[in-house]
């Protein structure tokens, strides 16, 4: 992610804690479904477009999606993907560095980037009248690339701080690496998106050259644009800008699947901190699999609204902790985790929450969900659907992650698969996946922060002066 | 989730000063609102947008942690989050249950001029939804033992948020800063403040501020003009208005330069250097958004993103804004980067702010960021929740219906001449406070003229 904001980063705690909007992220309204609306068109060089026409702002959101994320890097190289996101604004042969974002901006445009496990996204939001900006700058940078050390040196500087900020200075998202990198063993899911630091301080121009061209061409790329648009002139518009790129191939996509474990994984990471935190992820198909819907409707029984299960015993009856979650991940490429977090409030011992959260999935092993608490689920599911309709670029982002995973047309089925999930299937699901012999547990110890003080002086820089 | 919610209050401070800045525009875009004042005072906007089956309201009032009593800070925080507590009606767990029934949301959020509670909600379940909100806002019963947990909640929210450097900086900056003055402590309060709060002052401040003549009514979605006013009109009309008493609020600000430093075992230094700012109504706001937008608000190519980010690779994130409320608020440059690159990035950051006061701007920046600030506008409001935000604040503000007309304008007439004046009106790089959060040894921060940096 290049912006300035903390982002959202899928495989990133900051997700599994506040992506309300994110973990539930899905389809509309299911009437009428998205199919009969999208129009789906393949280029002669392979360029997939995804098209959706929706008027109700003067503006679009024009995205272009590479199907490559850090599941593409290699042992030592990790953090590679990202990388090259943030080299895709120093220019090309046409462009100088920064010029893209200029442009962008002189366009009363916002734009920006994020990389993922699975992928790397790269979009525009403007006004109507302004799509041609995106046209000829993002075609461009699909194929010309212009990689310079220099730009690349002081980027990569950026990238280290941009890992220092999220990762390193975060005790609960330095935690969230620490179970994936347990929990997956086989899979690249074992390495964070922006990588080790030692690998980022490792990466060299020729890995990044060699990386753009496996990666970044029509074939293994797809555009997704939402918004106020006539799909038959801006399609036109695509061929003439992309047609006449030179086809790539496809590269494979094929990764390793861990597999089934043994037995509980269980690490404890010791860092300054104020609370203690706990992580449990259970190894979970992704949309592939029928379950992964069970589990969806599982996630918000225990976590989703003021009155889930955890709120109300967690929070507001037992008052064990501060905040706890679950999250599933029906869209990540390759099979990924349900997490369950929790932060203990003080006083409270891991153990007794830990103890908790057991007594509750146990709970949901044997004890039949009643039909009005099912009802509830779905209803906050299918209304998180609506709302997330709500944002062009939402719209755009849940047709290029189904897309990424899938098929794009797989967004339709969701709520009808919602729909389906039975007391029975949550039996079933619950007492399969959620085991102690499926899951890692991390729990952050926090070291007690003596020494930490503060004081005030009155330095002044005024003598300083800058090269 | 729900207890993440102090990261919801700093943010919507943030989203003050910049959001603020980045509004506007020509209408175009903009559906029509219909303005009225019912006679409890109590002010209603409603725009219509039919594509999806969903309406967002939200009821704003003035009544946010500036007019927490001193000694009791965090009561205004606490008044609202004890709203979802349980009625006269209804219990705690029965409003959740309605809420998440109907698939709706229902947040709480408190920031230094205002609190706002927020409802999305299928069409099909708007007046149960709607019932609701009036209900917590109108008769909340405040049960004692909720509110000692709430109390206890908070405290640990605290607590946690210690462990988050920008938070820590923050807090002491603005603590640096406001020396004496209702914006100075945490909307949330402190633990030691909050140990003073008892039930008895939640429902006294409630009664003192829940008011309609201070508040802001605004629905947006899938709801027609006519509706609002057969239907919910009365049962907004049925609220009782107070007699708010006057407010005196005053400022006094710290000169500098000055600097809190606060040791922590990191690897970045988290770094505020900043000074008072400006009242949303100054004239100046626009000439200020344009300057600020080139120094240091407009992201990529504006100059602290350039020389910091762009040029040496030191920050992935340097912005600078000015967080215009209801009174004086400040000015924030904000930025991390490693420890021993700290004294470099201070030194370069207020460099930029001195080069803002020296010379003119060039034609070419000032260009950008007119077209940026005039031609971004309707990206701010394709959704419910970004339109009612923008209505409800346009209002609180005093902004006026016909602000989006004129804000294109307002924007557009801004000189280099005037962005140069402003610069030297509004930043004042020799008083700068400054805070930072940092491993200190390593960012060389104690003694003066050491040699981190270059």
């Amino acid at each position: 992610m290049r912006s300035r904001r903390r982002g959202k980063k899928t495989k990133n705690l900051w997700l599994v804690l506040c992506f309300l909007l994110g973990s539930y992220l899905s389809p509309p309204p299911s009437e009428a479904g998205l199919r009969e609306k999208v129009s789906e068109h393949v280029l002669s060089n392979g360029l997939k477009v995804i098209l959706l026409e929706n008027h109700k702002a003067p503006v679009v959101t024009f995205q272009v999606w590479y199907r490559v994320g850090s599941r593409n890097e290699q042992w030592g190289k990790t953090g590679l993907s990202h990388m090259l996101e943030h080299m895709m604004f120093k220019g090309t042969k046409k462009y100088g560095p920064e010029e893209f974002s200029r442009i962008v901006q002189e366009n009363g445009g916002d734009e920006n980037a994020f990389t993922s496990t699975d992928y790397t996204a790269y979009f525009e939001n403007l006004s109507a009248d302004r799509i041609q900006v995106s046209l000829d700058l993002e075609s461009d940078r699909m194929h010309d690339l212009n990689l310079q050390e220099d730009d690349f040196q002081t980027e990569r500087m950026v990238v280290m701080e941009e890992r220092r900020l999220r990762t390193e200075d975060n005790p609960q998202a330095y935690l969230m690496e620490q179970l994936e990198a347990t929990a997956f063993q086989l899979q690249p899911y074992h390495w964070p998106t922006v990588g080790w630091m030692e690998n980022i301080k490792n990466l060299t121009l020729a890995d990044l050259k060699s990386y753009y061209h496996t990666y970044y061409n029509p074939a293994n790329a797809f555009l997704v644009v939402v918004g106020d648009f006539s799909q038959k002139k801006l399609l036109a518009d695509i061929e003439k800008t992309y047609g006449s790129l030179p086809p790539g191939v496809k590269p494979d996509q094929e990764k390793a699947i861990d597999p089934p474990q043994h037995g509980e994984r269980r690490i404890f990471i010791k860092r300054q901190a104020e609370l203690p935190f706990i992580l449990m992820g259970y190894h979970v198909p992704n949309l592939r699999n029928g379950d992964s819907y069970v589990l969806e409707v599982i996630a918000t029984i225990l976590a989703g609204g003021r009155s889930s299960r955890f709120a109300r015993e967690f929070i507001q009856k037992k008052q064990l902790v501060l905040d706890a979650d679950a999250e599933n991940s029906l869209l990540s490429k390759d099979p990924g985790l349900f997490l369950i977090s929790a932060e203990p409030l003080p006083g409270k011992a891991t153990a007794e929450v830990e103890k908790a959260i057991d007594r509750e999935i146990r709970r949901l092993q044997t004890e039949p969900v009643g039909t009005q608490e099912l009802r509830k689920a779905k209803n906050l599911l299918e209304a998180s659907f609506v709302s997330s309709q709500d944002s062009l670029f939402f719209q755009a982002m849940l047709l290029a992650r189904y897309e990424i995973v899938q098929d794009w047309r797989a967004v339709d089925e969701y709520p009808p698969s919602i729909g389906k999930v039975t007391p029975q299937d949550i039996l079933r699901v619950a007492k399969q996946y959620l085991i102690p012999e499926n899951r890692t547990v991390a729990v952050l110890v926090p070291l007690t922060t003596e020494g930490k003080k503060t004081r005030g002086s009155e330095f002044s820089l005024e003598s300083k002066t800058v090269r | 989730m729900k207890r993440r919610s102090i990261t919801k209050v700093l943010v919507t401070i943030f989203a003050l000063g910049i959001g603020l800045c980045l509004q506007g525009h020509p209408g175009y875009g903009m559906p029509p609102v219909k303005r009225s004042v019912l006679a409890n005072g109590l002010v209603l906007l409603v725009s219509e947008e039919h594509s999806l089956p969903l309406v967002t309201i939200e009821l704003l009032i003035d009544a946010g942690s500036r007019r927490d009593p001193a000694g009791k800070e965090g009561l205004a925080y606490l008044t609202a989050q004890g709203l979802l507590l349980g009625t006269k009606k209804h219990s705690e767990v029965e409003i959740n249950e309605k809420l998440d029934y109907m698939g709706a949301s229902l947040a709480v959020s408190v920031g230094r001029d205002y609190t706002s509670l927020r409802l999305r909600v299928l069409k099909k379940d708007l007046t149960e939804g709607l019932e609701l909100l009036l209900e917590t806002i109108t008769e909340p019963s405040f049960p004692e033992e909720k509110f000692h947990r709430e109390v206890r909640e908070t405290e640990a929210a605290i607590q946690s948020s210690e462990e988050r450097p920008e938070v820590v900086a923050e807090k002491a900056f603005r603590k640096k800063l406001f020396l004496d003055s209702p914006y100075s402590h945490p909307v949330e309060g402190t633990r030691e403040s909050l140990g003073r709060i008892k039930r008895e002052d939640v429902v006294k401040f409630h009664s003192a501020y829940y008011s309609p003549n201070i508040s802001i009514f605004t629905i947006v979605g899938d709801v027609t003009v006519k509706e609002v006013e057969d239907s919910i009109v009365p049962k907004l009309s049925a609220w009782h208005h107070a007699s708010v008493a006057a407010e005196h609020f005053s400022t006094t600000f710290a000169g500098g330069p000055e600097t809190v430093e606060i040791d922590r075992d990191i690897s970045q230094a988290n770094i505020i250097i900043g000074h008072q700012g400006i009242r949303r109504e100054n004239p100046d706001f626009y000439a200020l958004t344009v300057m600020n937008y080139i120094l240091g608000g407009g992201g990529f190519g504006s100059r602290l993103v350039d020389e910091i980010r762009v040029k040496r690779g030191l920050a992935y994130s340097v912005a600078s804004f000015f967080g215009a409320g209801k009174y004086q608020g400040s000015f924030q440059i904000v930025l991390q980067t490693k420890n021993a690159s700290a004294r470099e990035a201070i030194s370069l950051a207020i460099e930029q702010m001195k080069l803002m006061q020296r010379e003119l701007v060039s034609k070419q920046e000032l260009q950008r960021a007119k077209k940026y600030l005039t031609g971004s506008f309707p990206l701010r409001l394709d959704t419910q929740r970004e339109l009612v935000d923008f209505l409800s604040r346009m209002e609180y503000y005093g902004l006026g219906l016909n602000y989006p007309e004129r804000y294109r304008s307002l924007i557009n007439s801004v000189g280099r001449e005037e962005v140069l004046r402003v610069a030297r009106d509004y930043l004042h790089p020799d008083e700068y406070i400054l805070a930072v959060v940092a491993n200190l040894k390593e960012a060389n921060m104690a003694e003066p003229g050491g040699s981190a940096g270059e």
